[in-house]
């Protein structure tokens, strides 16, 4: 079904919309999870709490032309949320293998202190990002939006395992210096 | 800033952005997988029986009783799609996902353990899967690590001394208090009986009536194994019949043909017996339309047997000398089905450290890749059953065996010379076609688009292979090698 049928349905108050939007994307939204969490029922269960967010903000939303980034985004915060809050050893692996990479990124010396204003550091983001070539941009993204591990990065697109590390080294070298402009500092 | 913070705001980047890094760079023709009825179904059983050199026996009473009965937790049922549908045939969302959540709110509570309460148990479950999965010929094998885990605690809380410490040595536990705590975060962590998923593990103790027991030990068995404890005469055919009963009981009849052999002597002071049940429903389950018969090389030659055949989007795991894929079970553990490299024997793999790691990784592997797997098996039926002693010893339990050095004091002070005369271990696991009347929920349940896929493998288990079987915690509670799939 068309992503604006399916918006609409969630419009119209019809549960129909989220068995439509599950069909459709339901697989790949359970892949994201599976990246950090690894068993099947704590992924299912971000799936249900990110169906049932959207069914909450569709309206005021109406994301008929991003209906998966939109519910992978729940996804996504749902996931990152459950990751945090098991505290078991093989997510905080995955989870800990991220943010370490991430912290190339950060400017100051000192990461614990200041208080951080998601929306403008958002809009930094998106800034940045923009600006970046596509290839650079989806490896990035593959990477810390969608947690998709190395590995499988170099496959999707047809390179190496050390040039997908190499973009990234230098995408986040790159944000780095874009922060640190924009005055993300201590 | 932490790196949180950045890991966090990357949800606001433009989802038009998003879009772009979301789209498969090169487009395959997508499969969608169907979705008809399947059964796992798999049960275990140990004894081990403790008889002394003692003349014992009074024929007094010959009624088995109860002298203590372990409670399980209850649960709330699954909530079947198939009865929350309205008039017009839709979903009555609202009040399935009140029926979901308390499901939900149940099933966590046992699945939240202490963390790391499954630790220390590595070098137990590698050297049991080699000992007790390794050389068996041309033999199917089958065991329960988890069920032989229960039957090992409950041991040591009888035994003290040198008996005891051997089998904490094997167990990878310093006390017999970390023990206790274990064994009933790992009983939690494995129980669920919901109507979709049974997985038990149960216990008993069958005690003989002439034999003073220690009441403490018996309190510890019933509150940390769930242990059910029955006295009554040994020897006796109605003592024999109860533990039959209970054998039958608590494993679906599965293990009838080997429980009715199961008969204690007069001079048995204690039987210990356990048990684990698991039948679940595959989640992405098999179409009956495409199994059709085809040949399975045996040891001793090509077979025909039915093989079921299923193309989806899944993991696909692979080490130096093997590949693997797991088959999930709908609301639970996963099917681990491991195919040795063509020229590379089972019993090689079994002693081969990286598939050892494998088959307890639960997935948990870094050589994985997603893409389409031609998932191809035979539908199997295996069972076994071993004698333990010869297994148990080589692993370092040697004095509970021995009757000059046995140090069963927990159990009982009236009684000298206790020694185990026999520790029998029986499992099945049987992958069948018995759940299709309960298709229906799964159907709605598991449906999904299946994601362009960008490679394809063809996983055909047309020789010998091995399989684990973890439950939703993860530990293995069956693993086996499947070489005659019939």
């Amino acid at each position: 079904m068309e992503d604006t049928r399916i918006v609409d349905l969630f419009l119209a108050r019809d549960e129909g919309g989220i068995r439509e939007a599950a069909d459709k994307y339901g697989n790949r939204l359970r892949q994201l999870g599976f990246h950090l969490l690894p068993d099947r029922l704590t992924v299912e269960e971000c799936e249900n709490d990110a169906y049932l967010a959207a069914w909450d903000s569709i309206p005021p939303h109406q994301p008929r032309d991003y209906l998966f980034p939109f519910l992978a985004r729940l996804m996504r915060h749902k996931v990152l949320d459950q990751c945090r809050a098991r505290r078991r050893r093989n997510e905080i692996a995955r989870l800990t293998a991220l943010t370490r990479e991430l912290e190339d990124c950060i400017p100051g010396p000192d990461p614990t202190q200041e208080l951080v204003d998601g929306m403008a550091l958002g809009a930094a983001l998106n800034a940045f990002l923009k600006a970046l070539p596509e290839e650079p941009r989806n490896i990035f993204l593959r990477r810390y939006w969608f947690f998709d591990p190395v590995g499988d990065i170099a496959r999707r697109y047809g390179l190496t395992q050390s040039k997908v590390k190499t973009t990234l080294f230098r995408t986040r070298q790159g944000l780095r210096d874009h922060l640190t402009k924009e005055g993300f500092t201590v | 800033m932490k790196a949180d913070d950045l890991l966090n705001s990357l949800e606001h980047v433009d989802p038009e952005l998003v879009a772009q890094a979301a789209k498969p760079p090169k487009k395959t023709p997508s499969r969608r997988p169907l979705w008809v009825g399947l059964t796992a179904v798999a049960a275990a059983a140990s004894i081990l029986v403790g008889i002394a050199l003692w003349p014992g026996g009074s024929p007094a009473v010959t009624q088995a009783f109860a002298v203590a009965a372990a409670e399980y937790p209850e649960m709330a049922p699954y909530p079947s799609e198939a009865d929350y549908l309205k008039a017009n045939g839709d979903l009555d969302m609202d009040a399935w996902r009140a029926c979901y959540d308390a499901w939900w709110a149940d099933r966590k509570a046992q699945l939240d353990q202490p963390e790391g309460y499954d630790s220390g148990l590595e070098g137990y479950y590698a050297a049991s899967l080699v000992q007790f999965l390794g050389g068996g010929g041309t033999e199917n094998r089958v065991y329960s690590p988890l069920n032989l885990y229960f039957a090992l605690g409950m041991l040591a809380e009888l035994t003290d001394g040198d008996s005891r410490q051997q089998i904490l040595d094997l167990l990878g536990q310093d006390s017999i208090e970390t023990l206790r705590t274990q064994a009933r975060a790992l009983w939690n962590a494995n129980y669920c009986d919901d109507g979709a998923v049974t997985s038990v593990l149960a216990s008993s103790l069958w005690l003989n009536q002439d034999v003073p027991f220690v009441q403490s030990t018996l309190d510890t068995l019933a509150d940390t194994y769930y242990a059910s404890s029955y006295q009554g005469e040994m020897g006796s055919a109605e003592f024999n019949q109860a533990l039959q009963t209970w054998l039958n009981d608590q494993t679906g009849g599965l293990l009838k043909e080997s429980a009715d052999q199961i008969k204690l002597d007069p001079e048995t002071v204690l039987a210990l017996a356990t048990t684990v049940y698991y039948r679940g429903r595959w989640a992405q389950e098999f179409n009956p339309d495409n199994t059709a018969p085809d040949l399975f090389h045996t040891p001793e030659g090509d077979v025909t047997c039915d093989f079921m055949r299923q193309s989806s989007n899944s993991a696909y795991y692979w080490g130096e000398r093997f590949s693997a894929v797991g088959k999930t079970v709908e609301s639970s553990g996963t099917l681990w089905l491991i195919l040795p490299d063509e020229g590379v024997s089972v019993d090689q793999l079994l002693a081969d450290p990286e598939a050892q790691d494998f088959l307890l990784s639960n997935g948990d592997w870094d050589n994985q890749k997603h893409l389409t797997v031609n998932l191809s098996m035979p539908k199997f039926d295996v069972s076994g059953q071993m004698d333990l002693i010869e297994g148990l010893q080589a692993m370092g339990i040697t004095d509970v065996f021995d009757p000059a050095v046995s140090d069963f004091t927990p159990m009982t002070t009236e009684v000298d010379e206790i020694y185990v005369s026999q520790a029998t271990h029986a499992a099945r696991v049987m992958v069948d076609e018995e759940g299709l009347t309960a298709a229906a929920f799964t159907v709605l349940a598991a449906a999904g688009g299946a994601m362009p896929p960008e490679d394809e493998v063809d996983f055909t288990l047309d020789r010998p292979f091995l399989f684990v079987l973890t439950g939703a915690a993860g530990q293995p509670l069956f693993a086996g090698v499947v070489n005659q799939p019939g």
